[in-house]
């Protein structure tokens, strides 16, 4: 008996890296083959656009309109000098992005300890591996610079980035969550200022708040619905009306541009579709016809036209719809962006809803949940993680739409190029220079998305399947 | 008719007399198809009723049409007193009172076992966090898995899984359980620990009703056995009468192909 041991463990896996090379790259004459002529034309395009980088390129005009890539036609010449707002803004977005994951970890790690599960803490080497296209890219703007301001501006980001995210562990239950939330309306305030219709999102973040409060004590049913609806009423009256108080004018975002305007299209599109589009989806799966009708021909009108025909629409049709001319142009290309992302997010999540096995359903019926109570606990939960990855694809590619709303006269990350151009002195320098650089833009904040949408089904799917 | 047969009268319950479960005159269709045909069957409380019959013989659709997740086209259907009707805070009702466990177990695979567990009784009992987990606890004690409460569905295997799935079932103190093929879907070795939790339950005195294969169980654990085929009852009985003396010929034929 003796002689047979039984190992505990699965022999380990112990190559070279020279047995690897062999066994992956040159494991046949044909493998070797391409791996010679593949590496080859890798080196030589390697080459090239080394030279191109490093050596052969102009990249005077990048480096002299860096500021008007981030931020385009924004206010930013003595005496009216806006830029400081961007700054603010900057540190406040840093700060709400420190206490979203603060209170995210803190609450993973409540989650965690009270199944008396191991806590996987997040280091900071790991938000690098996470995020390493965008620090790439603010490392390049960076280098592009000679003055020592923006590179202060980053660290202060960081500095507020981390003190919010420890802050943030500290606070109870889902405060952390709200003082994120908090912290970028704050952002949006301090460049939009307080006039017309800026009170909505304040009234937003507050309301849902006031709807959850107000959930823990009011009676169930639609008596409590009731209630919580007038909660939620009261709250946005109420900062409508403080708000009207102060008639602080700032920089509208109309006067937005760049990188700036870009990633404010992105994020409010993405924000303002993906519920609409959820809410879409289940309309579409109702039992009452006309709802489901309704929901049917919204979604196969905009997904028959093309963005651009909806972005012109915004521009001409939106005040027909809505009485009112005054709305920026920066509104309307977010409600048409808005609203075309919406349709695509609602076939997606209807692909999940329809993906998900009767039994799941059936099962929360037969223990007596409610239909709403069965759609909120089972059946999204589910379906919503299994189309993470359309999601994200969906909204990666309304990211680089956003370079369609040049048509709307809006001056986005692409569009600075024209104004770049535009200028005498860089009318025929620099055109493929400005390019690769807008192209190296998209796709830093592209991949870490793509990259954190793995990151999410990783983690949505621990201990599953 | 043989639904006309003494045999095949399904109201007479064992016991007290005290009725669950009232099904009169009860029809199904599928479009064209008559799934189940003028059901009459009661059930009494505490008793112990296992469906049989051939595969598509409506076992199931009968079962499930007592909670709901089948509609009856006519004939009434009355839970502990609660009339079934189209009113769904009447299905509700008596959903919650009526646990059902499925073939495919239907755990919830995005919860813990013991989320899985105390969701209903949280949900729909409003029952505080702490209360519900003890509860879950003392369940997974009593299916003998206590160990298992914080892993997922996807870590246990088919017999865990379903055993969870009963104590799910009870978690929220229903006043029947209804059984659906609950061991079909498991491999054979696993059978077993799976119709020891459903002994234990029948012997503790709550009311079930166990469309099933398993034979030995209808034996040892029924009150009354119903035969089913081509969606009526066929013959009803003690499972004594029912294994050694079946007086309907399809009930003979039906029972000589698997015994």
């Amino acid at each position: 008996m003796a002689a047979t041991t039984v190992s505990a463990m699965p022999p380990a896996n112990e190559s070279s890296p020279g047995q690897w090379v062999k066994k992956n790259l040159f494991n046949s004459t044909s493998g070797s083959i391409v791996t010679v002529v593949l590496g080859l034309i890798s080196a030589y395009l390697g080459y090239r656009l080394f030279r191109f980088v490093f050596i052969t390129g102009q990249w005077t005009a990048v480096k002299t309109n860096l500021t008007l890539f981030l931020v385009g036609p924004y206010p930013r010449v003595e005496p009216n000098n806006q830029l400081w707002r961007v700054v603010i803004q900057a540190l406040a977005i840093a700060g709400a992005a420190g206490l979203f994951a603060g209170a995210n970890s803190a609450a993973t790690e409540r989650k965690a300890r009270a199944a008396g599960l191991e806590v996987t803490k997040e280091t900071p080497l790991g938000l690098v591996r996470r995020f390493w296209s965008i620090i790439l890219f603010v490392v390049v703007c960076l280098s592009f610079i000679h003055t020592v301001t923006p590179l202060l501006i980053v660290l202060g980001a960081i500095a507020v980035g981390v003190a919010c995210f420890a802050g943030a562990r500290l606070l109870p239950g889902n405060l952390g969550f709200v003082a994120g939330a908090l912290a970028v309306v704050g952002a949006y305030q301090t460049v939009i200022g307080t006039a017309g219709a800026a009170w909505i999102p304040a009234a937003l973040v507050l309301g849902v708040v006031a709807w959850q409060r107000a959930g823990k004590l009011v009676p169930a049913g639609l008596a409590g619905v009731a209630m919580k609806v007038g909660v939620v009423v009261v709250t946005a009256v109420v900062i409508k009306v403080i708000y009207s108080f102060f008639d602080y004018q700032a920089v509208g975002w109309e006067k937005w541009g760049g990188l700036l305007l870009t990633l404010t299209l992105a994020a409010c599109a993405t924000v303002f579709s993906f519920p609409i589009g959820l809410l879409l989806a289940l309309a579409r799966r109702s039992e009452l016809p006309v709802i489901r009708w309704m929901a049917t021909i919204y979604i196969e009108i905009i997904r028959g036209v093309p963005l651009i025909t909806l972005l012109f629409m915004g521009q001409f049709l939106l005040g027909f719809f809505i009485g009112s001319t005054s709305i920026s142009n920066v509104t309307r290309a977010i409600v048409a962006m808005t609203l075309f992302t919406a349709a695509y997010v609602a076939e997606i999540v209807r692909g999940g809803l329809q993906a998900l096995p009767k039994g799941q359903t059936e099962a929360g019926q037969a223990l007596g949940l409610a239909p709403t109570q069965t759609m909120r606990l089972i059946v999204l939960p589910q379906a919503l993680r299994a189309v993470i990855p359309s999601m994200v694809g969906q909204f990666i590619s309304m990211f680089k739409d956003t370079s369609l709303v040049f048509i709307v006269g809006l001056t986005e990350f692409l569009g600075v190029r024209d104004l770049i151009h535009g200028q005498p002195e860089f009318r025929a320098v620099g055109h493929a220079e400005t390019l690769v650089f807008v192209a190296f833009g998209y796709w830093a904040f592209t991949f870490a998305m793509s990259r954190e949408s793995q990151n999410l089904e990783r983690k949505l799917g621990v201990g599953t399947r | 008719m043989t639904s006309t047969s003494v045999f095949a009268d399904a109201t007479k319950i064992a016991g007290t007399g005290d009725v669950m479960i009232d099904i009169e005159n009860m029809n199904k269709w599928y479009g064209e198809f008559h799934a189940l045909k003028s059901i009459n069957m009661k059930v009494g409380r505490q008793e112990v009723v296992v469906v049989i019959g051939p595969s598509g013989s409506g076992k199931s659709t009968l079962i499930r049409c007592i909670n709901r997740l089948e509609e009856h086209n006519d004939g009434t259907i009355v839970v502990d007193g609660v009339v079934l009707s189209n009113d769904v805070r009447n299905i509700q009702e008596i959903r919650r009172e009526t646990g059902m466990v499925f073939q495919g177990f239907n755990l919830f695979p995005h919860l813990t076992i013991l989320d899985n567990i105390t969701l209903a009784p949280r949900q729909v009992r409003r029952i505080p966090k702490a209360e519900a987990e003890a509860h879950a606890l003392e369940l997974l004690e009593r299916v003998k898995i206590p160990e298992q409460a914080n892993k997922f569905p996807g870590q246990l295997s088919g017999g865990q899984q379903q055993r969870v799935a009963i104590a799910r079932t009870l978690a929220m103190r229903p006043k029947v359980v209804l059984f659906d093929e609950p061991t079909s879907a498991l491999d054979p070795e696993m059978v077993k620990e799976v119709l020891d939790t459903m002994q234990d339950l029948a012997s503790e005195g709550m009311t079930m009703i166990c469309v099933t294969h398993e034979m030995g169980f209808a034996r040892e654990v029924a009150d009354r056995v119903v035969f089913m085929a081509d969606g009526e009852i066929v013959e009803v009985g003690t499972p004594e009468h029912f294994f050694t003396n079946p007086q309907e010929a399809r009930t003979q034929l039906f029972l000589s192909q698997i015994l």
